[in-house]
């Protein structure tokens, strides 16, 4: 096998809070080839953001990433420290959820683009210009020309997002990081911006890392799919096989307490309890006290990601027992 | 004419002037109707008028034209405590709509004492009971806001809705905020509590599942106006305006892994100051003829039989705002 685009190892992520420090991100590992999509799922609080962010090196003051590996396209990346940013450059784009705050309110489009061409791959302002003009074609939008000495604050939702993720792309990288880029917009213009991200994968050869909170999301764009509780993988698989066939109570309770469109057959079931407080994490598997499978071992063992079959993995200690029931089976 | 509708909404208009741009028509002619006990979802996307609509309801915002009856009598924005009380608002986000500095306790009895409610000695009684509307502990009362879980916040501010004894809600995005593990369980609280109140309830939500989940009926907005309106199964098995159709298209469904995702809808909703003539959705629409820039439709049942009419006449039936109403999709593209 090729050399995967980015390659996360053991990554884990200490944040201080109330003068206490806790792991909320705690030895996460994941591989993204060439041209594919991952998509990271979970609730909020349970690291996904902090996990990107990480890679990317821009983690909040109060976080730091203290151990593992971040390789991309052949080269490891510093977590932290003066290099951060140059290391990046050329390898790894971010998009946020909040186009709105993500630009700067004062500076044209057309500057926020070709800033890293003129700055970065020295490109004189002219050559930028044209680069800024590429890469907003690139991304769809319409009457370039004018759009280019536009601020930020004349545009929609969905425009901002395209500037975004034309700026994101203005440094060519290889793989681009997607922080609930959706989150914020109308369903019309969430499928146009997935459509786009699609079309950038496949036309580019772009590889993407995808944050949400909504599995029908990951369904629709990336091959792969990693759900994570609490700081940690709980399970990991090629999408449709993982939402046809999960293997990890939380994803189970996941897809049952979900309100889909085509759910209202089955009225949705909802989670017991809450999830922990990271100070207060419960012992053994994080998700014993909500889960419907759970047995005395859980409390105690220390259960880690393993394979499931073919491309899958999780880190239940009765999957077995999931393998052969099926979905759901045993759920109250 | 309508005895048993509880809160009704005639042609109502809701009009915000911008200096030097124009004037804003966020709701520009909706009648809309209630009757006690029954949950309509209205949907649209951002800026298509619908919370404006609930906050007309409620009282907080005055419109520019139309009127809003409770009980078959218009009120005005300013009215009368009982009237006031009977509908009730819950808003987004629980975090920012509880004082960070008040006790479940202090939310509750203060509305009690300052309604006359309950007598004094039964304040803390029925505290409890509404707590135990929403299905949280007695031990609840003591906590602040930032004790509680997101969901936990949400019935919080359920609780101090029903404290007033209302007979309606208007529930703003409800779980918009919430983690979806617990979306469910609010939602059912919403039902379970229609079926002991009686509570009426104006679900607002851009979430298209959510909507489907809890109405009986459904209304969709855009631009303002209501483009189509029907019992909630007629509206998803059988849309008739184009607009639901595409954002029945745009809405990501769990049934659907592996389906590129497709763009249904070209570019940008058109600016609220500048509203398309003709039909506000011919710019974007994909069945558009030359008809639909020149003559705005109006919301008439699709079968085109019956009377013409609003939502506020013919509560069952199936009405849309489009020339081509009485096409059913499945025609219109040809399946065999």
């Amino acid at each position: 096998m090729s050399d995967p685009a980015l390659r996360v190892d053991g990554l884990v992520v200490e944040v201080t809070r109330d003068h206490e420090r806790f792991r909320a991100v705690d030895g996460v590992s994941l591989a993204v080839e060439r041209g594919r999509s991952i998509g990271l799922v979970g609730e909020s609080g349970c690291g996904k953001s902090l996990t990107l962010r990480a890679i990317m090196g821009l983690l909040p003051d109060r976080a730091a990433a203290v151990e593992g590996r971040v390789t991309a396209v052949g080269a490891e990346l510093p977590l932290a420290g003066k290099g951060v940013a140059a290391a990046r450059r050329g390898r790894l784009g971010m998009i946020f959820q909040d186009p709105g705050t993500g630009l700067d309110p004062v500076m044209t489009c057309g500057y926020q683009i070709a800033e890293a061409p003129r700055r970065v791959l020295g490109m004189s302002r002219a050559q930028a210009d044209e680069r800024a003009l590429e890469l907003l074609r690139l991304v769809g939008i319409p009457d370039v020309e004018r759009r280019m000495r536009s601020y930020p604050y004349e545009l929609s939702g969905g425009t901002r997002q395209r500037v975004m993720i034309a700026i994101a792309l203005s440094s060519e990288p290889k793989v681009l990081l997607c922080d609930e880029p959706t989150t914020a917009l109308d369903v019309t213009i969430q499928a146009q911006i997935l459509r786009l991200l699609v079309d950038l994968q496949e036309e580019m050869g772009l590889s993407i890392v995808f944050v949400t909170h909504e599995l029908a999301l990951v369904g629709e764009l990336c091959e792969d799919v990693c759900v994570m509780y609490a700081g940690r993988l709980v399970e990991t698989g090629r999408t449709a096989d993982l939402l046809a066939r999960p293997l990890h109570p939380y994803t189970i309770g996941l897809l049952r307490s979900a309100v889909d469109l085509d759910a209202e057959v089955t009225a949705p079931v909802p989670i017991p309890g809450s999830l922990p407080d990271p100070l207060n994490r419960p012992s053994g598997c994080a998700f014993h006290p909500r889960c419907f499978l759970a047995r005395p071992a859980c409390e105690t063992a220390d259960v880690a990601l393993a394979p499931a079959g073919p491309g899958r993995a999780s880190a239940c200690l009765y999957v077995e027992e999931l393998m052969t029931r099926g979905l759901g089976a045993g759920v109250p | 004419m309508s005895p048993e509708s509880l809160m009704e909404v005639r042609d109502l208009h809701v009009h915000f002037p911008l200096k030097g741009y124009g004037v804003v028509r966020a709701v520009d002619g909706v009648s809309l109707r209630l009757a006690p006990g029954e949950i309509v979802g209205l949907v649209g996307e951002s800026g298509c008028g619908k919370t404006t609509i609930g906050r007309c309801i409620t009282g907080e915002l005055a419109a520019t034209q139309g009127e809003v009856l409770i009980d078959g009598e218009r009120v005005a924005r300013r009215r009368h405590s009982a009237v006031r009380r009977s509908i009730q608002m819950v808003y987004q986000d629980p975090a920012t709509s509880l004082n960070p500095r008040l006790s479940v306790r202090q939310v509750l009895a203060e509305l009690l004492r300052v309604h006359h409610l309950v007598p004094r000695a039964q304040v803390e009684g029925r505290s409890r009971e509404l707590l135990e509307y929403v299905g949280l502990p007695p031990r609840a009362l003591d906590g602040y806001p930032h004790q509680f879980s997101g969901g936990q916040r949400q019935r919080i501010a359920i609780a101090r809705a029903l404290a007033v004894e209302p007979r309606m809600l208007v529930a703003d995005e409800p779980v918009s905020a919430l983690d979806v593990s617990v979306q469910a369980t609010i939602l059912a609280l919403f039902a379970e509590l229609r079926e002991r109140l009686g509570l009426a309830i104006l679900l607002i939500s851009h979430n298209l599942a959510v909507v489907r989940h809890l109405s009986d009926r459904v209304a969709v907005m855009y631009l303002g106006r209501i483009a189509e309106a029907a019992p909630r199964d007629d509206l998803f098995d059988d849309p008739r305006a184009p607009y639901t159709q595409v954002l029945l298209k745009s809405a990501p469904r769990l049934s659907q892994v592996g389906r590129t995702p497709e763009a249904a809808l070209k570019g940008d909703p058109p600016s609220v100051i500048a509203v398309p003539s003709g039909c506000r959705f011919h710019t974007r629409c994909p069945r558009a003829e030359a008809v639909c820039a020149a003559d705005e439709p109006r919301l008439l049942p699709v079968d085109g039989s019956g009377p013409e009419g609003s939502p506020a006449e013919g509560v069952r039936a199936h009405l849309a705002a489009c020339h081509f109403r009485a096409e059913r999709p499945g025609a219109r593209v040809g399946v065999v």
